[in-house]
């Protein structure tokens, strides 16, 4: 049985069918008409892929669909945010394809309706482990890039309250903590991603960092992150006040006006506990690390003229039990009442549509090479095995 | 091939941990199971097999990574000659390393003779895996992975290039080389 064969007289049908009921959306048909015409030229992978690389314009025609971003964009667009075994896939299949699901296209649809000069909304998005939390998230901040917004991405909290090689105690304020590598690298990705920004938004406030260096009021914000990426000691501090800056300039109404979108992934690792500790073995809390204090400063919802994307992430989450995937669970209760107005997003695994779709991806892309797994018996038993979870059946078919 | 029938009863599986789930998948590929599962215990230290499965699955990923990397740079031209399924790698890999003749220590009168002597199936396939053990073991740099010493070994060995096959090659000069002495076997 030839399935790409079968999807493609069921979806001809189904366009049909919805042209003759006179669908009052003049899109829907005007692209039903199109996908109609072009169908016999390219049949065979029309099922599982678009050639609707927008996410403006994705819709939910386009639900289980493969688009690809852009290769020239990747770097700058995501030099730290996608997850890792995203990244081998792009390397090996030369190409970076994401499937429009459903909890993107909703948190698109939000963004898309959203009052700006209200105060930002906060969404969540939650749900098991491997189920696309992160790719959902890279999904809506393409979205927010090609509308010219500016991107507050960090890659995942967790990686500020463990594993630090260097604490030092803070430069401007007793009783904090530093992290000089982890700022400074962050500084480095954030410029490569936001490098037309920097010279538009100037600061408002006179910045000393030492004795002898200062950033003064009116200077081109690029100057500051070059001051953190420099000057590796102050970095954390610069952070910060990069962070006030854009918090009191977002959404203003100057020509210069952006609208900023703040992503965290991995937003419950502010509020836990951290593996860090100080010279005399007490364990450091998240309130002392400078890093985490700003951050969660940008994180209430006191500004306005733009929106903050986060993710749960169970995943490198210190001291949680293993089942624990709600936000309630992840965040606790200061956590949860921190965060508390906030927009849930569930993010579950793979329906039977979109199972299908990726089973049919990585067959168009060579990736399924034992003989057994390409037959129908095989897909059952990769249903069986993952269970649908993205993550594992992408961790399965690298082995067959 | 001996047919092995898998059920399995349809329960909804909540969170699996990889390591169960690669132990399962194991099971369905019967018609690989032999030659792996030899290999997989070669590389096992101390009893620990969980270690040696890992390795080896993580090998068989690489190889399949860097091949399907391969087929889609290459022009369409190229891309039929491009294999890109480790499991016939790993075994065109063995094949190549196997050795067709082996040596044998006999001692005649107070003197050892190196004998050539033909070898079983048997000990062709573990001289084979020995070798390519031993090899990613010692003469590599210590900081890569196993599984990625493991995966250049296996790719050079299928493009019949590589130390392992170089050590196949002496043998046989060896072997050819004390001809003169083969009429001391006598089985």
């Amino acid at each position: 049985m030839n399935l790409p064969r079968l999807y493609h007289r069921l979806r001809l049908t189904v366009v049909q069918v919805r042209s003759l009921h006179g669908s009052s959306n003049v899109q829907q048909v005007e692209t039903a008409a199109v996908a109609a015409e072009s169908d016999p030229v390219s049949s065979q992978f029309s099922v599982f892929r678009t050639s609707e690389n927008d996410p403006a314009c994705h819709t939910d025609l386009h639900a289980g669909q493969y688009y690809t971003l852009p290769t020239a964009q990747l770097r700058t667009l995501f030099p730290h945010g996608l997850p890792y075994r995203f990244q081998m896939q792009i390397k090996t299949f030369n190409e970076a394809c994401v499937m429009v699901r459903q909890p993107a296209l909703e948190l698109i649809s939000y963004l898309k309706k959203a009052d700006y000069s209200r105060p930002a909304l906060r969404y969540i998005l939650y749900g098991e482990t491997g189920c696309g939390k992160t790719m959902s998230l890279c999904h809506a901040l393409h979205f927010c890039a090609t509308q010219g917004w500016m991107v507050l991405h960090i890659p995942d909290a967790h990686l500020w309250v463990k594993n630090c090689r260097e604490l030092l105690p803070s430069s401007s304020r007793p009783g904090r903590l530093d992290q000089p590598l982890q700022a400074s690298l962050w500084l480095k990705n954030f410029k490569t991603t936001n490098d037309r920004f920097l010279s538009k938004i100037k600061t408002t406030q006179r910045y000393v960092w030492t004795k002898r260096e200062t950033t003064e009021e009116g200077r081109p914000l690029g100057e500051l992150v070059d001051q953190g990426v420099a000057r590796v000691k102050s970095s954390s501090d610069v952070v910060g006040a990069l962070l006030r800056e854009l918090r009191l300039q977002a959404g203003g109404a100057a020509e210069g006006a952006f609208r900023l979108a703040v992503a965290v992934d991995g937003v419950n690792a502010l509020w836990g506990r951290t593996t860090l500790k100080k010279e005399d073995k007490s364990e450091v809390l998240p309130e002392e690390l400078t890093l985490v204090h700003n951050l969660r400063k940008m994180l209430r919802n006191d500004w306005s003229g733009g929106a903050i994307l986060t993710t749960l992430s169970h995943t490198g989450s210190l001291y949680k039990p293993r089942s624990a995937y709600l936000p309630m669970e992840l965040l606790g209760e200061e956590g949860f009442d921190t965060m508390d107005p906030f927009v849930p997003v569930p993010v579950s695994s793979y329906t039977e549509k979109e199972f299908e779709s990726c089973y049919l991806y990585y067959m168009d892309r060579h990736w399924l090479q034992h003989p057994h797994s390409q037959t129908e018996e095989g897909k059952k038993e990769l249903i069986f095995l993952s269970n649908r979870n993205p993550s594992i059946l992408e961790r399965l078919c690298a082995t067959l | 091939m001996p047919e092995l029938e898998v059920t399995f009863t349809v329960t909804v599986m909540k969170s699996v941990t990889l390591q169960e789930v690669n132990l399962n998948s194991t099971l369905c590929n019967y018609y690989f199971f032999s030659v792996n599962s030899k290999f997989i215990n070669m590389i096992m230290q101390d009893g620990n097999k969980v270690l040696s499965t890992e390795i080896v699955t993580q090998t068989l990923e690489a190889i399949k990574r860097k091949q399907v990397e391969k087929y889609h740079k290459a022009p369409a031209a190229e891309r039929e000659a491009i294999e890109c399924n480790p499991y016939t790698i790993f075994h065109q890999a063995l094949e190549n390393c196997k050795p067709v003749i082996g040596l044998a220590n006999i001692q005649k009168g107070s003197r050892t003779y190196q004998v050539p002597i033909p070898l079983t199936e048997k000990r062709r396939r573990f001289l084979a895996m020995k070798w390519i053990i031993t090899e990613c073991r010692d003469n590599k740099h210590r900081r890569t992975h196993m599984y990625e010493k493991l995966s250049q070994e296996l790719l050079s060995a299928f493009a019949n290039e590589g130390n392992v096959i170089k050590r196949k090659h002496e043998l046989h000069k060896m072997a050819e080389a004390n001809r003169a002495y083969a009429h001391f076997r006598w089985w």
